[in-house]
């Protein structure tokens, strides 16, 4: 097995495979309930308010998932070094780019099991309406980048920093302010300011495909411009990653 | 002065000299049928499709005419004009003239977007002209479907996480067995 994939498979099995770890997939869950039958109440809904319930649960899964990719990657190097477990962790013949890709491995499988568990609330609140396969399918494709992002983003920060608190204080401020239009209204962002801030955010990015494909029922030819930001923003979180990992102080 | 120049108005309004009581009918006509293909119970997320043809019956050429699609809610307690823009992509046609008994046909659909009973009606205006003309309404009856479900909610904002805590809580007393 290759040192990516034991590392994968370490990491994966610390927040999947023990009944601890399994706490934070119960919290989302539960969050995601709370989402759904907070919605149960509004009986009066139109076809397209049923869209937009799709949309906000889309919004709320990737938010999720962000959150989840910060947390554990501010762990990634700046845990390690505070646990006392770095050094020996370097001194293995594993290169620090392997190291980044095997933490990263270990977010991938905790968010797959996220989004696994989500898939049977945008089932519930979104079969009657329409465009729920499509949901299924662009929430994968475009949140998966987005949420990989911040892993990288995390970990990035957390082999610079140093410091897990500071990491995930700093990584958690960032996420606020990318997610930030799934709290404003589309109103807000509509001043030139909020347009070009719209281009280049990976979350504005996604949030905007969900709005077209979900609600809007539009082609992935008009989401072409949205998924290359995203990717960008995947490559670009991921060269910091190992930059940052690669430029590490012990 | 200002007294006689009301009395003035009064008889001109009593006698019909006013500034539309001289404007001649429309010359456009238009017709407006529901699609044979139309579902009779149609109900939220269909299509219904309306035709509509537009005839100049004058003698004269039209210039810059407009048509368009309107729909009105009309269930009871909730009369309302609707906004078509998650109802119709095609909410207007426009014609730069049209020529005597020259005539065309234009398809509306229509996504079904709330439940309720609505007409929908087909208007068209002229660049000068001073009159509006309006095809018949054809009144149709949209059938809710329910959206939000309690009955598939509950069980799955219920059930899944009662199913994690089980088996978190069986690897935990499994990994204490062993």
């Amino acid at each position: 097995m290759s040192a990516i994939a034991l590392m994968t498979k370490k990491e994966g099995g610390e927040l999947l495979g023990s009944a601890r770890g399994l706490v934070w997939l119960i919290a989302i869950s539960a969050v995601l309930s709370v989402l759904a039958v907070l919605l149960v109440s509004n009986t009066e809904l139109s076809l397209l308010d049923n869209a937009q319930v799709v949309y906000m649960v889309m919004g709320t899964i990737t938010a999720l998932g962000g959150l989840l990719a910060i947390v554990h990657g501010s762990d990634a190097f700046a845990g390690e070094k505070e646990r006392g477990t770095l050094i020996p962790l370097l001194l293995t013949p594993v290169t620090r780019a392997q190291i980044v890709m095997g933490k990263m491995g270990g977010q991938a499988a905790a968010w797959i099991a996220m989004y696994a568990v989500s898939l049977p609330y945008l089932w519930a609140v979104g079969s009657s309406g329409q465009n729920l396969a499509q949901a299924i399918a662009y929430l994968a494709l475009f949140g998966t980048p987005v949420v990989l992002g911040f892993g990288f983003f995390a970990i990035g920060l957390s082999a610079r920093v140093g410091n897990v608190r500071s990491a995930l204080l700093t990584s958690l401020i960032t996420l606020l302010l990318l997610a930030s239009p799934l709290l404003m209204g589309p109103g807000l962002r509509q001043s030139a300011v909020g347009k070009m801030f719209d281009a280049v955010n990976p979350f504005s990015a996604a949030l905007n495909t969900y709005d077209s494909v979900v609600i809007d029922s539009q082609p992935f030819g008009m989401q072409v411009g949205r998924f290359a930001v995203t990717l960008v923003w995947l490559a670009l979180t991921l060269w910091f990653a190992r930059r940052s990992a690669q430029s590490m102080e012990i | 002065m200002k007294r006689w120049m009301t009395l003035l108005a009064v008889f001109g309004v009593m006698l019909g000299i006013s500034p539309w009581a001289g404007a001649a009918p429309s010359p456009v006509q238009i017709t407006l049928q529901p699609d044979a293909h139309n579902s009779a119970q149609p109900k939220m997320g269909d299509w219904l499709k309306f035709h509509s043809t537009v005839t100049n019956t004058g003698a004269a050429s039209i210039s810059g005419l407009v048509v368009w699609v309107s729909l009105v809610e009309v269930t009871s307690g909730k009369e309302q004009p609707v906004d078509l823009e998650d109802w119709s992509a095609h909410k207007a046609e426009v014609r730069t003239t049209l020529a005597p008994g020259a005539q065309f046909t234009v398809d509306w659909p229509l996504r079904l977007i709330q439940a309720g009973d609505y007409r929908v009606v087909i208007s068209a205006a002229e660049r000068t002209a001073g009159t509006l003309s309006a095809s018949p309404f054809a009144d149709f009856h949209v059938k809710r479907i329910p959206t939000i479900e309690s009955a598939r909610i509950l069980p799955v904002a219920v059930g899944v996480p009662l199913l994690l805590a089980g088996f978190a809580g069986w690897r935990l007393r499994r990994r204490d067995r062993l």
